[in-house]
């Protein structure tokens, strides 16, 4: 009896651990040099178009760095996808 | 020296008397590309969009096809579109620009001044949104995103 309810103590852990490294797994973080930008302002745009993008759970866009650093549910959207967003706006996104 | 002192004083005072939403929009008369004066009170009765842009400013360019193309589609439902420059801007830039992509609405030329009526930032684009009353119903700063136009200048041309 002692030993079902330790098996099924282990089961229930290894589920919960399962879950938590499938969530972190689908949470990704993209940091994209972007050109273009001549002042500060010029990051509101941007921010705005990445955070509503589908998947995008986080976004924030320096001028002072020149990057875009966006953590992003890659189970709904891309980097390649994300790059495609900024360049709407306008900038250009840099790099690989 | 004069200049600068009023100037000054503007920026001081403008950004605390800046037009609130709900509250009338401040009357506007400015000159367009042909050097005619254009009052923005013309438009009453319709839904104005004003876009504050510069040619110097990416996303201010990358969002005026969507102006053009929205303008086209809502004319009939009484979108209008105004553009507002925003220094430092040079009259062959601006016609250039405008004429390559084909804006078919009234741009007419700003000053830090015009913006500061609306707005103490300095963020491009910024756009107005007045009602069919002349009242600002909102103020967009950044690009206008599709999802914005749908929900905040919609459901003023029903």
């Amino acid at each position: 009896m002692q030993r079902k309810r330790v098996i099924a103590l282990l089961v229930f852990t290894l589920v919960l651990a399962l879950g938590a490294i499938s969530v972190s797994a689908a949470t990704k973080t993209a940091r994209i040099k972007v050109e273009g930008m001549h002042c500060k302002a010029c990051a509101t745009s941007i921010t705005k178009a990445l955070k509503a993008t589908a998947g995008v759970e986080k976004a924030e866009v320096s001028y002072e760095t020149a990057e875009a650093v966006i953590q992003y549910d890659d189970q709904k959207v891309t980097e390649a996808k994300l790059r495609e967003v900024i360049n709407g706006t306008g900038f250009k996104a840099v790099g690989d | 020296m004069v200049k600068a002192v009023v100037f000054a004083t503007l920026l001081i005072i403008l950004p605390a008397v800046a037009a609130g939403q709900n509250s009338e929009a401040p009357a506007l008369a400015l000159k367009d590309l042909r050097g005619r004066t254009i009052r923005v009170s013309d438009y009453k009765g319709k839904v104005v969009l004003l876009n504050f842009w510069a040619t110097w400013c990416p996303p201010c360019r990358a969002e005026m096809p969507d102006l053009v193309k929205w303008q086209r589609q809502y004319r009939s439902q009484g979108l209008q579109v105004i553009g507002i420059t925003y220094p430092p801007s040079e009259l062959k830039a601006v016609r250039q620009f405008i004429r390559s992509i084909g804006v078919n609405y009234p741009v007419l030329l700003g000053s830090e001044e015009t913006k500061l009526l609306f707005d103490p930032g300095k963020t491009l684009p910024f756009t107005v949104v007045i009602d069919r009353e002349g009242k600002i119903r909102d103020k967009i700063e950044g690009i206008v995103l599709p999802e914005e136009f749908e929900q905040k200048v919609k459901p003023l041309l029903q």
